[in-house]
């Protein structure tokens, strides 16, 4: 079961950093805006691979904690995680030679749910009820 | 040779009337200027310093600052903090664009001098004593001052003075090569 959740997450992780990554590009040729002290691919790699395997453990505890009423939970954890993680990018303050912070929301809040996202699309290919 | 005298004369005096005209020491603006300001909340920077500057220190009756800060240049680091800074509740920079400081005396002490003049934040003029220093550098100089300011003394959200430090710190420093 874990051997699957594993290859679950990190298939997550790649599809996260894969779309963040471009998100980003399009956003910084939109907007023209430079927020790579913060965001930039090695943070992008380095967080979406972190946040799919953390994911991807919660998936194997819920469901070997709570059987049959893990995935229901897992489900409601996850959606209600990346909601309150709005919060990071809302409170942070960048340092201030980085111009136009009231962007920065615009990049980082879209990129809070790709893991989520990644989870709930991916899923069905590696796990079936 | 009567008749070339008083043209002679005028010449003179003319000539003369140029080596009055004392020479002030205008300095320009460096671009890598800063202006912070900290408090336990919030901190930040402004841009968008613009003015005239003149300063000798060996004539502080002819030296003159005539600054002016956008106050849309706000940056706290965080959007959501810079959007209520500029709104009518705080700073109103729709209304108010611009923080001015002319000065009207500047005077030497002894840690550096003391540029007394108008301060005006939120459209409220008030008499203003700013302390700074100069350090001269080759053809070019920087400016440093360190004062406080209290937002109620501007009319700055008095509705809510808890909210948000009333005294902030202000750290100004600005380079400046000569004109």
């Amino acid at each position: 079961m874990f051997r699957k959740v594993f290859f679950l997450g990190l298939t997550v992780g790649i599809t996260t950093a894969l779309t963040a990554y471009v998100y980003n590009r399009v956003y910084i040729f939109a907007l023209e805006v430079n927020f790579s002290k913060i965001v930039n691919t090695g943070s992008i790699i380095g967080v979406s691979f972190a946040v799919s395997m953390i994911i991807a453990i919660l998936y194997w505890f819920m469901k070997r904690w709570l059987k049959q009423k893990g995935e229901i939970v897992f489900n409601f954890t996850l959606t209600i995680l990346s909601f309150a993680a709005i919060y990071l990018p809302v409170s942070i303050s960048l340092p201030l030679d980085i111009s136009n912070p009231e962007l920065f929301m615009g990049l980082v809040v879209p990129m809070l749910f790709f893991p989520a996202l990644g989870w709930h699309t991916l899923k069905p290919l590696f796990i079936r009820e | 040779m009567k008749r070339l005298m008083y043209p002679v004369a005028a010449l003179v005096v003319i000539a003369g009337s140029a080596f009055t005209t004392v020479k002030f020491q205008d300095w320009k603006i460096g671009e890598d200027y800063s202006i912070k300001f900290s408090s336990e909340d919030p901190s930040g920077v402004f841009k968008g310093l613009k003015g005239t500057v003149v300063f000798d220190d060996k004539n502080l009756a002819a030296s003159k600052f005539d600054v002016t800060v956008d106050v849309a240049s706000i940056n706290t680091g965080n959007g959501m903090k810079n959007t209520h800074a500029k709104s009518a509740k705080w700073f109103d920079a729709e209304k108010y664009p611009m923080i001015k400081f002319s000065s009207s005396a500047i005077t030497a002490e002894a840690n550096g001098y003391v540029a007394k003049g108008t301060l005006e934040i939120h459209g409220v003029a008030k008499e203003f004593s700013m302390p700074f220093t100069f350090t001269q550098k080759d053809a070019g100089g920087v400016f440093n001052a360190s004062f406080d300011i209290n937002r109620m003394d501007f009319k700055i959200n008095t509705e809510e003075p808890a909210h948000g430090a009333a005294v902030v710190k202000v750290d100004i420093s600005v380079p400046v090569s000569k004109n």
